[in-house]
């Protein structure tokens, strides 16, 4: 069977949610870029068009932008088998605010427009898959601004271990915080107090 | 009894920085043939081939992480590390001394170079070795053994040949004060140029030998040059080992686990839903804390 051990993750992503098997897909997938970046590489930056949706096959990559002060603002971490695009450059064909960066040495399938249609030619169902897709990314950015506006900071970082795991396990302390939208020192003093509710010895 | 051969002899593969201050190269799990499996019960091997640091005001090293179903053996063979962990515990780990953890329920921990010796920089050298736990033992509760060179037990080799420093384990009679979980030997083998030794563990305890200076040959056979690993099959007992110059080398031998392992970063687990939790507990302060 021709198999493309490079999307491995993304083949499996889709088979595991889409009526579709292997082999229809890796035609499909074939056609796709897989890139290698090396830690700290750049996938986009500001004032550039974003071609592509990038989907995590090993890595973690994060998507921020940088205020007037020079301060980052981290708005997704994106570890393997997530989506990370700006939507807003790709679909609206205006140059990026963001930067998208790689936080781990990764790899990367560059999903177009014409995978996109060519997903939707072979499989009906999938356009109603993208459609969840894109309604849960939806739900998620609500959840976040509504907890960035009248969430407690434990509360948003007890559902940023939720969403993501490992995470800070993976990226230094301050860009937690950056994300959370809480200094460090807010941080430490979040899992200081968990720790001392929970640490049981 | 049938010669244990040399399966392969692994060049150290490029370093990378584990925080700032560990240069290492990994051999255990990523070399070729090195996987967990294979290596079981030794499920990672960091080694700091000699590097010199140059003096720093604040101490280079790893901050704070935790450590979850496994041990951590650090050997310094050149520089000095402190370490500090969330129960409170903490020391310094000096040349030629041995730290044994065992995280088994879970610590969070932070090391460090000693401050003074960060101060002056130099030559810095070790080895960090992570060794599985069974899952009965992986619920114990964490301990430290730190084991000072001066009361390493040594057997003296004949012949001028040089010494072997037993860490663990046992050669000749001569046992190691090191306590483990599983069957493990741990030598450190200082052999003098044209020195041999001769070792026995049984044919399917997994082991290496890791070349940490100078240069030696194998079974008559296999050359392993410094900061090179030759991984011994599983095909017999007995090997010897001869110095072709001044050489210290670093033998490990166990007993496999045979035990399902799901490892991601810092855990090291029975299954994925352990893996879960361990995360789960880690990300909600069950480990403790301990400051940066």
């Amino acid at each position: 069977m021709i198999y493309n051990q490079k999307s491995f993750n993304l083949t499996t992503f889709l088979t595991s949610n889409l009526n579709i098997n292997e082999s229809d897909i890796a035609s499909i997938i074939e056609n796709c870029t897989v890139k290698n970046f090396k830690k700290e590489e750049f996938l986009l930056t500001k004032g550039d068009y974003c071609k592509d949706t990038f989907f995590v096959e090993k890595g973690l990559l994060r998507q921020y932008s940088i205020d007037e002060k020079g301060k980052e603002h981290i708005l997704y971490f994106g570890p393997e088998n997530w989506f990370i695009s700006d939507r807003e450059s790709a679909y609206f064909n205006q140059p990026s605010t963001y930067y998208i960066q790689a936080l781990e040495d990764s790899q990367v399938v560059l999903i177009d427009e014409n995978f996109i249609q060519r997903l939707s030619d072979k499989i009906p169902s999938f356009t109603d898959f993208n459609n969840r897709l894109l309604h849960n990314h939806i739900r998620n950015l609500q959840n976040r601004i509504n907890m960035l506006l009248s969430a407690l900071a434990e509360d948003r970082y007890l559902q940023f271990v939720k969403m993501y795991p490992d995470i800070l396990l993976r990226v230094p302390q301050t860009m937690v915080a950056s994300y959370l939208g809480i200094t460090p020192e807010s941080l430490s003093r979040v899992r200081r107090e968990l720790a001392r509710k929970n640490f049981k010895r | 009894m049938k010669t244990k051969t040399v399966e392969l002899v692994a060049s150290p593969r490029a370093p990378h920085f584990v925080g700032d201050g560990f240069r290492v190269h990994n051999f255990i799990p990523s070399g070729f043939r090195m996987d967990m499996q294979r290596m079981d019960p030794f499920i990672l091997l960091d080694y700091n081939s000699t590097y010199n640091f140059p003096p720093s005001d604040k101490p280079k090293g790893v901050g704070v992480h935790p450590h979850k179903g496994f041990e951590t053996v650090t050997i310094a063979y050149k520089g000095k590390v402190a370490h500090h962990d969330s129960s409170g515990g903490g020391g310094v780990i000096g040349e030629g001394d041995v730290q044994w953890m065992t995280a088994a329920n879970g610590v969070l921990h932070k090391e460090h170079h000693e401050e003074e010796w960060s101060k002056t920089g130099g030559d810095f050298q070790m080895v960090q070795l992570w060794v599985n736990l069974p899952a009965k033992d992986k619920k114990s509760n964490p301990k430290y053994q730190a084991i000072k060179y001066e009361d390493i037990h040594r057997y003296q080799l004949e012949n001028n040949a040089g010494t072997i420093e037993i860490i663990a384990g046992e050669y000749k009679g001569t046992k190691g004060v090191a306590s483990t979980f599983t069957p493990i030997h741990m030598f450190n083998a200082k052999l003098n140029k044209g020195g041999k030794a001769d070792f026995e563990f049984p044919a399917h305890y997994n082991t290496t030998v890791l070349v940490i200076e100078g240069q030696v040959i194998i079974n008559n056979q296999d050359v392993a040059p410094t900061d090179h690993m030759a991984l011994m099959a599983n095909d017999g007992e007995t090997f010897k080992i001869e110095a072709t110059e001044d050489a210290i080398v670093l033998i490990l031998s166990g007993e496999p686990i045979n035990e399902p392992i799901a490892a991601h970063g810092p855990f090291v687990m029975n299954t994925q839903q352990e893996l879960i939790e361990a995360f789960n507990d880690f990300n909600n302060g069950k480990f403790g804390y301990l400051e940066d």
